[in-house]
């Protein structure tokens, strides 16, 4: 099983990635863990603060994808994506299986430790794209996306903290995500 | 939950930061709402765009290995096939009912399939059977049944006017008492209830799978029976008949998958 390591996948490849998966096949796994492990792990040490913790939740990932492969669908999104909401949620489910609460407290920003971070020699395609795409935003629309993405704040915990009314929260989040997903979109057009 | 209350929690939901009830009832919309579904996409997209922004950090020796090692050992480990013949109607309707089985997922696929979107159907009974047989290796010592033992089929109205629509899934097995789930969907007459659930073998004979009593504000419900002396093999045919005896609904489940 071969894919092009220098530029983003065709979703006839994605789909052969994850047949490949779903069958055990130790090169369908090796080219996903190439592409997507470094990104998994990173978000697991961002999000549960230990290089530990974030080797597990990347083989929990790649399990949970695993036995998820069946469901995996080219024409409702990437496999980066897949994968990373997988990552996501199961960052998310062990924080409340660690808190005991039903809502994620995850670690906030600021207070993980830039624990040895690579030099970027290794750029990551999505990485790029995921750059791009974020300059579409304003300083106040990255800050608020990251208070919730990586700081676990619901919309409610962000309007009491702010001092601004609920709908005015929920609103300026979704219409961060839409433009982060158009500057996708954009650059998704040859 | 209406499009407009889930449309209201989507990016929440994208970024992952709902309580899980509230998680469980989006994720039961997007089962049967392709538009909420479409919507939902696109945020997560855009919500795991953070995630790949982040500055690589050096990721430890050996852990590519090991998650290769861990997904062959998966991959590659032996089912179990001693399980005993029990587990209770009672105690598989908890299951699955508690498990939120997704079984809109199927709902949707009925759509994609008037749509002459085969695959996508087949995709969505797919993970409908997945999520069968995953409650039920929750419940049955020795784990889940395999493909072979879980079935799908799909209802449909019989009158051309007729709406609404369903499925069924049954579990035929040698080794566990056979069960069956019969799901239906938008259905909008009231007066036709009680309606009645049939299984119907080639030869004509019918067993009672259950009865509606009430239906859900989108015009549901959900029927289950498990059958302690009557195997399920041959009874394919599943009907869903009004109070007059008429038949509404009817669909096939195919026992050969």
């Amino acid at each position: 099983m071969t894919t092009r390591p220098d530029g983003p996948l065709l979703a006839r490849e994605e789909q052969q990635l994850v047949e490949g998966l779903l069958g055990g096949n130790e090169d369908a796994v090796r080219a996903l863990y190439a592409r997507y492990g470094r990104p998994i792990f990173t978000l697991g040490l961002r999000l549960l603060g230990s290089a530990e913790a974030a080797e597990e939740l990347t083989q929990d990932v790649f399990l949970a994808a695993w036995r998820k492969a069946a469901r995996f669908d080219p024409a409702r999104g990437r496999l980066s994506t897949w994968l990373m909401t997988i990552a996501h949620n199961l960052a998310v489910d062990r924080l409340r299986r660690e808190t005991g609460v039903t809502r994620p407290h995850l670690v906030l920003v600021d207070e993980v430790p830039e624990l040895e971070w690579v030099d970027e020699e290794e750029p990551l395609i999505e990485r790029d794209a995921a750059i791009r795409a974020l300059e579409s935003l304003s300083d106040a629309e990255k800050r608020l996306l990251a208070r919730a993405y990586f700081g676990g704040l619901t919309a409610r915990e962000i309007a009491e903290a702010d001092g601004i009314p609920l709908g005015t929260v929920k609103t300026r989040l979704r219409t961060a995500l839409i433009k982060v997903r158009r500057a996708n979109q954009d650059k998704e057009r040859p | 939950m209406t499009c407009l209350e889930v449309r209201e929690l989507l990016p929440e939901h994208a970024i992952g930061v709902l309580g899980e009830p509230e998680r469980a009832r989006i994720q039961r919309h997007l089962m049967t709402c392709a538009g909420c579904r479409k919507e939902a996409g696109d945020l997560g997209q855009a919500a795991s765009t953070l995630a790949f922004a982040l500055p690589p950090a050096r990721v430890p020796e050996g852990v590519g290995e090991r998650v290769v090692a861990q997904v062959r050992r998966a991959a590659g480990a032996p089912r179990t096939r001693r399980r005993a013949r029990t587990a209770t109607a009672g105690l598989l309707a908890a299951a699955i009912v508690f498990a939120s089985l997704g079984w809109g997922a199927v709902m949707a696929g009925r759509a994609e399939r008037f749509a002459d979107r085969a695959a996508q159907a087949q995709r969505e009974q797919a993970i409908a059977i997945e999520h069968f047989q995953q409650v039920l290796g929750n419940v049955i010592p020795g784990g889940a049944p395999s493909d072979n033992e879980t079935h799908i089929g799909q209802l449909a109205p019989v009158a051309a006017s007729g709406t609404g629509g369903g499925f069924a899934l049954q579990l035929v097995s040698p080794q566990i008492l056979d069960f069956v789930m019969v799901r239906v969907n938008g259905l909008d007459d009231p007066s036709a209830l009680p309606m009645r659930v049939q299984l119907v073998n080639d030869r004509g004979r019918v067993l009672r799978a259950g009865r509606i009593d009430a239906l859900d504000e989108d015009g549901g419900a959900e029927v289950y029976h498990q059958f302690r002396t009557q195997g399920l093999g041959g009874f394919t045919t599943v009907n869903v008949v009004d109070s007059g005896g008429r038949l509404v609904l009817t669909g096939t489940v195919d026992q050969s998958a």
